[in-house]
């Protein structure tokens, strides 16, 4: 018996209870941002001497827009190293998170121990940023590409494996079924019913974080961890703003070109 | 004379395309190994110097525990660095990304809007915080927040539109017809059917700032890059390593609550399943990364 149809009602419907989520999210917005703005506890952000100081940046901002151009040919060495640094890192990087990224898929994962123990893992990996890895393998062995790669390789670790377990999570299960009755094991399981749905993505993934390796590279450089990011800093140093132009536009026209190569292999793919 | 002659087996389709990807990428990565001006013999140390690096922050003397106040107020900062900048990007965002969406404003506009906040997203945080914002705020957590909030808009901006654009029409024709003016329908129509997404959108972004936070540390910006980098600098490795106990414990925690809470906002809304693909796009902070797009450039 279902309900019966309801009456025909006139007037305004009842108002849906309201919900304290809310003015509790709303309260807690109001004092971090409190907090967060405050001389005392957090940054003390005063517009009134922003406005006041915009002047002294225009200066500065006056000699980027002379980009000193005689400076191309030194960026070329560091710019080479930061693509190779970028092609090993995502290359090894990718090779080591398919694995990881199968043992963190409830899908694929032989058992929970080791899908909880991989994800563990997998959630320190990600929290330390980029920088902070370059920082480490720095300290651990010593100033050059060495160093940067590794960062890279980690971080990429991080990137490709979280985004790859999420698609393993997504597959359709109909082939992976197909497959243990046709008497496959985990193993078989995972090349012949998974790897054909996450391929694409995978090759994605992979493009995408050499992408982001480049431009994590201005990053790593900064802490001596080889590449563009090295020059940039030194530059920097030296206040030479026409150089740093130079260093900024070609990053811009790299990452471009990069992105639209990917554009296009990724289109192939689908 | 049936039809089918012969049960064949069909033609396995040619791997010529993809087996000649798979060459020129070992190709690639064979020449950049080789070419490359790093000294693989080094490799071998690696385990060693890291062991060695372990052992000094966290075994020789312990961790200096003493010092996880000042990690921990260094890493407070990194969070409020992230969070200004989180607002400033949202503030900006939400406006711009109503005109960025096709439906909302005209072609001509989003296209433009789009373009702009490509330019936006192209330019990493830390060459947005060295070129526009220390000239002006100096080497201060302010302009950290200014760089992060500018460069928020560009990554929130393009989602806000793509959003705003899966909308269902329904509610806006229905406001329209209540008599709605041009904002009333957007208040009314649009936004309560994108809101909790883009909330989400916004949290997401908080996680994904706290990280650049504290990259731009390392350039001078203040919080917990600056205290790491220091630390190592000057080979007070027991004091780094309660640094980076402080950065992985409360990054896991701020994306533990976040995470919640993003997930309470759209399960609790009506929205559209947002695929976890675009959602937890793994955009890495630091480099400054759109999400995975195919319209970008």
């Amino acid at each position: 018996m279902t309900a019966a149809p309801q009456a025909l009602r006139t007037g305004r419907p009842t108002k849906p209870p309201r919900s304290l989520a809310v003015p509790i999210g709303m309260v807690a917005f109001l004092v971090i941002t409190w907090l967060a703005l405050s001389e005392e506890f957090g940054i003390g952000l005063d517009i009134g001497d922003l406005i006041e100081d915009a002047g002294r940046g225009v200066d500065i901002w006056a000699e980027f827009l002379e980009p000193n151009w005689a400076f191309v040919p030194q960026t070329f060495g560091p710019m080479l190293e930061t693509f190779q640094m970028a092609v090993i890192a995502a290359f090894v990087g990718c090779a080591v998170a398919l694995p990881i990224s199968f043992l963190a898929s409830r899908v694929t994962s032989p058992n929970l121990a080791t899908y909880l123990a991989d994800r563990g893992i997998l959630s320190i990996v990600r929290a330390i940023p980029d920088i902070l890895y370059a920082l480490i393998f720095v300290a651990a062995v010593g100033i050059g590409p060495l160093a940067g790669m590794l960062a890279l390789f980690f971080f990429n670790i991080g990137v490709v494996a979280k985004l790859l377990s999420e698609t393993v999570d997504g597959v359709d299960t109909g082939p992976i079924e197909a497959t243990r009755a046709a008497g496959g094991n985990r193993i078989q399981t995972t090349r012949w019913a998974v790897m054909p749905q996450i391929l694409p993505n995978y090759v994605a993934y992979s493009l995408y974080t050499f992408e982001l390796n480049i431009r994590a590279s201005t990053v790593i450089g900064i802490v001596g961890a080889g590449g563009i990011g090295q020059l940039l800093n030194a530059q920097r140093a030296f206040f030479r703003y026409d150089n740093l132009a130079v260093i900024i536009f070609e990053l811009f026209v790299f990452v471009f070109v990069i992105e639209l190569f990917s554009i296009w292999v990724r289109r192939r793919l689908v | 004379m049936s039809v089918r002659t012969k049960a064949s087996r069909p033609v396995a389709p040619s791997h010529a395309k993809r087996n000649a990807s798979l060459i020129a990428v070992a190709l690639l990565f064979i020449w950049a190994a080789v070419s490359i001006e790093a000294d693989w013999t080094e490799l071998a140390d690696v385990p060693r110097g890291i062991a060695r690096l372990f052992y000094r922050m966290f075994l020789e003397t312990g961790p200096d525990w003493t010092y996880l106040g000042r990690a921990g107020e260094a890493m407070l900062d990194s969070i409020w660095i992230a969070w200004v900048g989180t607002i400033i990007g949202a503030a900006i965002s939400l406006p711009i990304g109503f005109f960025g969406a096709r439906n909302v404003s005209s072609g001509l506009a989003s296209n433009i809007v789009r373009q702009v906040l490509n330019a936006i997203r192209a330019f990493p945080e830390l060459v947005l915080v060295i070129v526009v914002f220390i000239p002006i705020a100096g080497l201060t957590p302010v302009a950290g927040a200014l760089a992060i909030g500018l460069h928020s808009v560009g990554t929130l901006g393009k989602l806000t539109a793509e959003v705003v654009e899966g909308i269902d029409s329904g509610p806006v024709e229905a406001a329209r017809a209540a008599g709605g003016r041009p904002l009333q329908v957007q208040r009314w129509g649009v936004l309560p059917q994108v809101l909790p997404e883009i909330v989400a959108f916004w949290l997401y972004r908080f996680e994904i700032n706290i990280r650049a936070a504290a990259v731009l540390g390392v350039v001078g910006a203040g919080g917990i890059g600056t205290i790491v980098q220091e630390t190592i600098n000057y080979r007070r490795y027991d004091k780094a390593g309660v640094a980076i106990i402080v950065v992985i414990v409360a990054t896991i925690l701020i994306d533990i609550i976040s995470g919640w809470v993003r997930r309470r906002i759209i399960a609790g809304s009506d929205a559209k399943h947002v695929s976890s693909e675009v959602l937890e796009e793994p955009t890495f902070a630091a480099a400054g990364a759109g999400k995975i797009d195919t319209d970008a450039g």
